[in-house]
């Protein structure tokens, strides 16, 4: 029991220690504060945002941004992944392309796409997708690959034709690393929605109201936008997993 | 080792000359302006000439700078972090729930505070870097230096190995992949933030010379940032796979 106690005082101590800087650095003049904003008033801030609806505004359209680029770069991700598994021609003519492509910095593609397709809502949605594609379509023509040699022959010797042997043997061998795809594209699109709000002014968005509050020097506004990334970025993780462990139930535990 | 032959190679590039071939044609089709869809050749002379006027090398060398400095500071910090936490438990029950925490945050979500605190100097570039290193790496140096079998510590402990040995004879060799990896992941992570603080704000830089060809329309200045951008992740990478693998290669070895 003391144990237990000591390992939460332990954990408590650090940021006890970092906030008790933190505010006495806000308390040396107007020149500390400018940064360092009070502790008070960084939860003043997040009443007030949580209240007027602000914080629900901004943490909505970022949510709907990363989850609708998911669902379009995912899902284009996954078929492509499903086509480069089944035709080898295919496969050695996209796998490249996209390899290639991966190298440039997600965010680096920002200035060309805003020059083609300005800074709409639809450039946002293009890089944020383009940043879901990536891990899909990987792990899904690499589950497509590792279809164990003995149910594809039990397949051969059932005489299934090529739709059958994807939809009962393929399908379902691939789809634990599928599912891995998903939740590598849910953070991936995550952070990508971050990034194009930060550098792209959109009409709402946490990005857009930090880079905001950062022009009007408001530290507090800043934090409490920083800590809502953070706790939905953990949030919508958690919230994969749980619905892959209840889909894939089937399957033994990732990592077994 | 298994490594591609150069003519394999060439055959696995060939789809990515085909889509440049395709490029060049829809470029001299004038279908979309020559301003939109910039031929090649003229990428290529873009490049050259900033290459030969020396404005290339000014931005690279100042991103590269930025890079190595921040991705030193930030790995050397996550390194002895992750040892720190693995090795003592009171450091652990310290500082271990604090860093899970703050590790959730993407860090790019960090670049308005740290321009509220550093400004848009390079400090703040710089800053950038090392935060998003030093979360994989501190990471991945924990989870290497716990999964050492505790025999191995047993043994240091029953011989009595002060600190300094003991780090560089037991923990160092046990580690050196699963770190690297650490590394490498922090490596490429700090490019990337790399280039998306220097697009918002800076002077110079890769990221500043994208933002430059934005902002006066010139598409090939663009695209050559995203070329070098892209060989430049690319290299990162392939090096530091490599050595992955040469200091791993005694593990290997029959």
């Amino acid at each position: 029991m003391s144990l237990r106690l000591r390992s939460v005082s332990l954990a408590l101590l650090f940021p006890a220690l970092v906030l008790g800087w933190w505010e006495w650095e806000s308390r040396q003049g107007a020149g500390h504060a400018y940064a360092f904003a009070p502790l008070e008033q960084v939860a003043r801030s997040f009443v007030e945002m949580l209240l007027d609806g602000r914080l629900l505004l901004h943490a909505g359209a970022s949510l709907q941004r990363a989850l609708t680029a998911l669902l379009i770069g995912g899902s284009i991700g996954i078929a492509t992944g499903i086509a480069m598994g089944l035709w080898r021609p295919f496969d050695r003519t996209a796998g490249p392309i996209v390899t290639t492509m991966r190298q440039v910095p997600i965010l680096g593609w920002l200035p060309l796409v805003a020059l083609w397709f300005g800074n709409g809502d639809g450039a946002k949605l293009l890089l944020v997708s383009l940043s879901a594609f990536y891990p899909t379509v990987l792990n899904t023509q690499k589950g497509m690959q590792a279809v164990e040699g003995k149910l594809a022959e039990v397949g051969r010797l059932y005489g299934f034709t090529r739709l059958q042997s994807l939809r009962l043997i393929a399908w379902p061998s691939a789809l634990p690393l599928i599912f891995t795809g998903i939740s590598q594209a849910l953070a991936f699109a995550w952070i990508a929605t971050i990034g194009v709000e930060l550098l792209f002014s959109a009409t709402a968005g946490l990005g857009t109201e930090m880079m905001a509050a950062q022009v009007a020097a408001r530290t507090d506004v800043v934090l409490v936008c920083v800590a809502c990334v953070g706790v939905m970025g953990f949030a919508l993780n958690q919230l994969f997993a749980l619905l892959r462990a209840r889909l894939l139930r089937w399957q033994p535990a990732p990592g077994n | 080792m298994h490594r591609p032959s150069p003519g394999k190679a060439a055959i696995r590039l060939a789809p990515v000359l085909g889509l440049l071939v395709l490029w060049e044609i829809a470029a001299s089709t004038g279908i979309w302006p020559r301003q939109v869809l910039v031929p090649l050749e003229q990428v290529g002379a873009t490049l050259f000439a900033l290459g030969a006027s020396g404005e290339l090398e000014r931005h690279l060398s100042a991103s590269l700078y930025r890079l190595a400095c921040g991705f030193l500071a930030g790995s050397l910090v996550g390194v002895s972090t992750g040892v720190a936490m693995a090795l003592s438990r009171n450091v652990h029950r310290l500082l271990w729930p604090t860093f899970t925490c703050i590790r959730q945050v993407p860090t790019i979500a960090f670049i308005p505070l740290l321009i509220l605190f550093f400004d848009v100097e390079d400090s703040f570039k710089i800053v950038i870097v090392s935060v998003a290193s030093f979360f994989p790496s501190a990471l991945a140096t924990h989870d290497a230096v716990r999964d050492i079998p505790a025999s191995h510590r047993e043994v240091a402990r029953l011989y009595r190995m002060p600190l300094a040995p003991f780090l560089a004879r037991v923990i160092l060799p046990a580690t050196v992949p699963q770190v690297l990896t650490g590394l490498r992941l922090g490596l490429t992570r700090g490019w990337l933030s790399l280039v998306a603080a220097e697009l918002l704000a800076a002077d110079s830089g890769l990221g500043q010379m994208m933002e430059m060809g934005r902002q006066l329309f010139q598409i090939d200045v663009v695209l050559c940032g995203v070329i070098v951008a892209g060989l430049i992740g690319f290299l990162l990478d392939a090096s530091m796979v490599r050595l992955e693998r040469h200091l791993s290669r005694w593990r290997t070895a029959t």
